[in-house]
């Protein structure tokens, strides 16, 4: 397991109080925060190379933070990747297992078998400067993990790759870390990579810890509208606590004069009436009905009518924006394109959306 | 006339200018003092003891250099603005002057014991090597740290996580990686300590067969009157000048790991 606890990093214009990171062995950890947030210099006060004003790192049960980075068994992919451009890709591969003079004949299935999983025996003679982006990719990769590393540190992996190379390169992650199960901390601001890579996550902002926790639950209940915001959140709205009915369990929130009906089980916190809070509904949640067709009790809670002000069409899925008659609250729903072509929609066409209990999120 | 012109007559201008200084010393070659001169053993001995002197000193130069331009350029540490700053006073003030500052510092105390108990410098070959390091060694420093700062710290960091140590990663990253351009500072460097006139004349005096570089050389022959030795002595260092700009060149070109 991989611990890091009240790390304190004061640099220049960076400050960044408090970080405390856990890592399972064998997991794949994001560290997800905005550009320029200090998410490069926490890689490297991790591995050794900036000392942290405060702070304690284990790897295993061993402190590591006054240890010299050859020594912390942290193996390091920049965002540049840092290829050694006098080394061909075999020197490259190999100059941890040198560089920590290991023996070479316990580590030689490992690596054929990196290399097999990253396809590029094909390269290995080659220099750096006559490899292409996903090539590079693959052998910084294989070059961090040839040494079996205890902690791999990636910054932001997948940035200037085309898209059809990025999409091969995360395969290529989930596949070598089904397969080495090698533990994993990855800084991003990219959350398509945290949606298909990551277990759990940090969510870091303005040089603190938001949010920690599995992945969905981030995504899905962020416990502030800050990390809401960060997290691109559409359909975020203020609204009131209209009633606390212990009868029916079910919390009646106001917006605009629309009310959403919740049950009370969501929520630990009080919820007394007259509190302000924000709610927030994920776009792929909200639900436009059919004509004509029956609605399930679940949804019959809220539903409510409008009118579709557009209409925009994504690459997978097209965006409605609609406005409910009533309050006039404007709603930014997804739908993939399969479903969005059986539900005749066009611009100014009135329609009824629903919205699943689960899906309505509030916080205080 | 048009801008472009302009622009590429100025360059010719001054291509033609230094050529024609050049080209002008050809007009005493190949009389018969000449090369008498040519083959004269003091003449000989200038050459000899300039490509000595110059190699001594640059080889110190760079001893020193290489691990002040590596501080410079990674480390952050107190007083590093003022130690930065001082390797350009070689290069402002007269190397008359540094010469003659030499002579005051070898009659204090301290100066006359290292004479003593170590090493004369003073109308010495020790003093050549000594006024050619003071001459080239921040000019030495500042190149080999222009030619560092340009290699991303990065490559060292990955070095250092995959488990090389901060000398090894030095020997077997960063040295590699900023080879071409280091080789470069020190041909230039080089160069700088062969002409180099000033201060060594100051220090280690003008004495023929003993002292006299290749500059003193020129300008003692002038000093008396011997055209053909100087002009001998100045189209040498040229040919070695040309011969250094072009091993410039040759290690600026990019380079290609294939």
């Amino acid at each position: 397991m991989i611990r890091i606890e009240g790390l304190t990093i004061l640099f220049e214009s960076f400050k960044i109080m408090d970080l405390n990171i856990q890592i399972e062995e064998g997991g794949f950890h994001f560290l997800l925060g905005p550009t320029g947030s200090g998410k490069t210099l926490i890689l490297e006060s991790i591995m050794g190379l900036r000392k942290p004003r405060t702070g304690k790192i284990w790897i295993g049960d061993k402190e590591v933070q006054d240890v010299p980075p050859e020594h912390r068994g942290i193996s390091y992919v920049p965002q540049d990747l840092a290829l050694f451009p006098h080394l061909n890709v075999k020197q490259n591969i190999l100059f941890g297992i040198r560089a920590r003079d290991l023996d070479m004949k316990t580590y030689e299935e490992y690596v054929a078998a990196l290399v097999e999983v990253m396809k590029i025996g094909h390269l290995l003679e080659r220099y750096p400067a006559h490899l292409s982006g996903g090539e590079k990719k693959r052998v910084a990769l294989l070059r961090a993990l040839a040494p079996k590393p205890k902690l791999l540190l990636l910054d932001e992996p997948l940035s200037g790759l085309d898209p059809s190379i990025k999409v091969d390169i995360q395969h290529l992650l989930k596949n070598l870390h089904s397969s080495f199960h090698t533990t994993t901390l990855c800084v991003t601001h990219d959350f398509e990579e945290v949606y298909f890579l990551g277990d759990e996550m940090t969510i870091f902002i303005d040089g603190k810890v938001e949010q920690v926790g599995k992945r969905d639950n981030v995504f899905q209940r962020p416990n502030s509208k800050g990390v809401a915001q960060f997290l691109g959140a559409k359909n975020l709205y203020r609204a009131k606590v209209l009633k606390n009915e212990k009868s029916s369990q079910r919390l009646i929130l106001g917006v605009n004069g629309l009310h959403f009906s919740i049950p009370t089980s969501l929520y630990q916190d009080r919820m007394e009436v007259g509190k302000e809070v924000d709610l927030y509904i994920r776009p792929e949640e909200v639900m436009i009905l059919r004509e004509g067709k029956l609605v399930k009790d679940s949804l019959k809670q809220n539903i409510f009518e409008g009118r579709i002000l557009d209409i925009t069409d994504r690459e997978r899925y097209h965006t409605i924006y609609f406005e409910t008659t009533e309050g006039k609250i404007l709603f930014e729903i997804l739908i993939p394109n399969y479903a969005f072509r059986n539900l005749n929609l066009s611009v100014g066409k009135m329609a009824r959306i629903a919205l699943r209990e689960e899906s309505l999120w509030v916080m205080a | 006339m048009s801008f472009r012109y302009t622009m590429i007559g100025a360059a010719v201008g001054i291509f033609i200018f230094y050529l024609g200084l050049i080209l002008s010393l050809f007009y005493f070659v190949g009389g018969k003092g000449f090369w008498e001169a040519l083959s004269h053993p003091n003449t000989l001995f200038s050459i000899r003891l300039s490509l000595i002197g110059a190699t001594l000193a640059t080889f110190f130069a760079v001893i020193i250099g290489l691990p002040s331009a590596y501080a410079l350029s990674r480390f952050k540490f107190v007083g590093k603005g003022i130690l930065d700053t001082f390797l350009e006073i070689p290069m402002i003030i007269s190397p008359v002057a540094l010469g003659a500052a030499f002579l005051v510092f070898f009659n204090t105390p301290l100066g006359e014991l290292i004479q003593t108990k170590g090493i004369f410098f003073v109308f010495e070959v020790p003093g050549i090597i000594l006024a050619q390091f003071a001459t080239i060694a921040g000019l030495t420093t500042r190149l080999m740290k222009a030619s560092l700062d340009e290699i991303s710290p990065r490559y060292e960091a990955v070095a250092r996580s995959l488990g090389s140590s901060p000398w090894h990663t030095f020997y077997r990253v960063t040295l590699p990686l900023s080879f071409r351009g280091l080789l470069a500072s020190v041909i230039l460097s080089w160069a700088k300590a062969f002409g180099e006139f000033g201060a060594t004349v100051t220090l280690a005096g003008a004495m023929p067969g003993k002292t006299e570089t290749m500059p003193i050389a020129i300008f003692t022959s002038l000093a008396s009157a011997n055209i053909d030795k100087a002009i001998v002595l100045i189209l040498i260092l040229v040919a070695f000048g040309l011969l250094v700009l072009y091993s410039v060149r040759l290690t600026g070109k990019r380079v290609r790991y294939d």
